[in-house]
């Protein structure tokens, strides 16, 4: 048995050497080497996972097709992805070589219906079958780096004995992960891989952060045990940001100057609750009063801070204020009961800001070292662009079109990342249930009666 | 005496008929897409309902009256859009103990062409529910269902009140 492996071994590699595989293809061969490789282990990953969980039918459809958007965008179209959801508590997420990605529910449940952080994951292990961080890794175990250099089109010939051997391989490798170098390659192909196919590129930061406040207060985090410290993988991801804004254009339609020029005059600060319900009556110290129009009772928010400007997000979930603090300026995000969702620092100095259409970033005006430039903050996930492109820029308006700023005399836009919404193609209608209409009772205690709770039962 | 007998009958008349028509409104989709007349003893979920989901509850426990609007499908017919979702109920992961009662056949709703059936399934608690739907194909592409739903056989046996509300379904495009 021994002396056969043996024998095949030295006769691939002198294969390899005469190139007398020249005639076959270098990469249908590879991936069916690694679709067996991977076929052959995920089996026991399933089993040890809990088995397959199927999910409910829209969920399973809207996961599908974000799996397939994305697969779309894959480069090696030698591979046939498949996704299988199992069933673990634990939040995780796996590829094998040949293109099988595994996330368990636990995963799909931390996430819920965010589709730009699902489209990070999937992305990351799609980046990684892409990268065959797989099959390098169990070379180099095997200590078959040389076959991996050169190219691993002759190991079909190596079927059995080495198969069994790199299947072990794997196994044990899945335990320690592919490597620090593989992971940093894979989160950066992975957000690049989720933007082409139309998710937010951001939401690779907000899953991470997600996952580590999780990680704090879960047992079932396994998701970091192989991979790089979170710190050092939120820097690079937030550093790959700029790449998928567009680059900033000089604005030559006037016709877009006079709407910028019109917006600041309908409504300088965004001043007006979109909800009609708090009149904003003036900002300084202290804090920002409010009048609250459904009791006429005057609110002041950041009542210990000097606030320099205050502005609404577009649909009214917000109140932005600039503060003073300790000279430099913060932003304070207060949401409609006046508690602070957010405070964005570490900027250095804000010198004004404006909301997105959307309401989820913001622009700040920030002083730097050669001037100030405009950089965008994210809503949901801390993470900063600097958008003006190495120009000095001093006045930002965001309109549906884009993100418009000065620079001197002139006005440029940029456009951050398109986000396409996922729409499944073949849907099928929900199947609703009544929900069980909890009334509370009346019970009469002596000469008093009483209010009892109605008991609460979960579909 | 003659003259009392005679409003005597017409109060009668009067009483039947009051007692045989039931009290229905007029809805209207606040989206525009359609209009129907349902009777007053369905009552409209504003909780439960969105954009592309209307939602009723009836007088009886479980009675339910749905309306979805599924945005453009790729779906080429009704036929086609019925034979995928049902197929879908069925699976893994679908509805428990998925039956069908009536088979797939042809209906008209407001003009258009639509395709209705009959089943039968488990929820979560396991009590047994019966559903009639209509799937159609709207011109442009937009897919639309009608879900009528009890746990009572005669949703999917006898859905008059469902013909009803069909019989004075109206779109607006």
């Amino acid at each position: 048995m021994r002396s056969q492996y043996w024998s095949r071994y030295i006769c691939a590699v002198l294969l390899l050497l005469l190139g007398a595989a020249a005639p076959c293809s270098a990469a249908g061969l590879s991936a069916t080497f690694e679709r067996t490789l991977g076929a052959g282990t995920a089996p026991s990953l399933v089993k040890e996972y809990g088995g397959e969980y199927i999910l409910p039918i829209q969920e399973r459809l809207r996961v599908e097709e974000v799996f397939a958007r994305l697969a779309a965008q894959s480069e090696r179209q030698d591979v046939q992805y498949t996704l299988t959801v199992l069933n673990s508590r634990e939040a995780n997420a796996f590829s094998l070589p040949g293109g099988f990605i595994f996330i368990t529910r636990g995963l799909l449940n931390l996430i819920g219906s965010d589709e730009a952080q699902l489209a990070a994951v999937l992305g990351h292990e799609i980046a990684h079958v892409e990268k065959k961080h797989g099959v390098n890794a169990i070379f180099r175990q095997l200590g078959l780096s040389v076959l991996a250099e050169v190219g691993a089109f002759a190991l079909d010939f190596l079927s059995g004995d080495l198969l069994r051997a790199a299947g072990l391989a794997l196994t044990q490798i899945l335990q320690a992960g592919w490597g620090r170098e593989a992971e940093f390659e894979a989160d950066a192909l992975g957000q690049e891989i989720a933007a082409r196919a139309g998710f937010d590129p951001v939401g690779a930061i907000s899953l991470l952060e997600k996952l580590i406040q999780a990680e704090n207060s879960e047992e079932s985090m396994h998701i970091f045990r192989t991979h790089p410290a979170s710190g050092e993988r939120k820097k690079r991801l937030e550093e790959n940001l700029a790449e998928y804004w567009s680059e900033p254009d000089l604005v030559k339609d006037f016709s877009a100057l006079e709407r910028l020029k019109q917006g600041r005059i309908s409504d300088p600060g965004g001043r007006t609750d979109p909800r009609a319900r708090y009149v904003l009556e003036g900002v300084g110290h202290p804090g920002v009063k409010l009048v609250d129009q459904q009791n006429g009772e005057q609110v002041v928010w950041a009542e210990n801070a000097f606030v320099k400007e205050a502005a609404w997000s577009p649909d009214g979930t917000y109140l932005a204020l600039l503060v003073d603090a300790e000279s430099l300026g913060e932003l304070w995000l207060f949401d409609r009961w006046g508690r602070v969702f957010r405070k964005i620092s570490g900027l250095g100095e804000i010198n004004g800001f404006c909301w997105s259409p959307q309401g989820d970033m913001l622009a700040l005006e920030v002083p730097g070292s050669g001037g100030l430039r405009i950089v965008a903050a994210y809503l949901y996930a801390e993470a900063f662009v600097d958008v003006s492109g190495g120009r000095q820029a001093e006045e930002a308006v965001w309109l549906e079109e884009g993100l418009y700023f000065r620079s001197g005399a002139d006005w440029y836009r940029t456009e951050p990342p398109q986000a396409v919404p996922v729409r499944v193609a073949e849907p099928v209608p929900v199947v609703l249930q009544r929900k069980r209409i909890l009334t509370p009772t009346l019970v009469k205690e002596g000469n008093t009666f009483r209010l009892t709770r109605p008991e609460l039962t979960v579909p | 005496m003659k003259q009392f007998g005679g409003a005597f009958a017409i109060l009668l008349a009067v009483v039947f008929c009051a007692a045989g028509t039931v009290h229905a409104f007029v809805f209207t989709d606040p989206a525009g897409l359609y209009s129907t007349q349902i009777a007053d003893s369905w009552v409209y979920q504003a909780h439960h309902s969105t954009e592309h989901l209307v939602v009723f509850y009836g007088d009886e426990d479980s009675a339910l009256l749905y309306f979805e609007r599924l945005g453009t499908v790729s779906y080429l017919s009704a036929w086609e859009f019925a034979h995928r979702s049902l197929e879908l109920y069925r699976s893994p992961g679908g509805l428990e103990k998925f039956e069908m009662v009536r088979d797939l056949a042809e209906v008209e709703v407001g003009g258009e062409a639509g395709v209705s059936c009959a089943y039968t399934y488990q929820d979560g608690q396991g009590n047994q529910l019966w559903e009639y739907r209509v799937f159609l194909v709207l011109p442009g592409g937009e897919g639309f269902s009608i879900a009528f739903s009890d746990s009572r056989p005669e949703a999917a046996d006898d859905p008059r009140q469902l013909e009803e509300i069909l019989l004075h379904w109206r779109w607006l495009f």
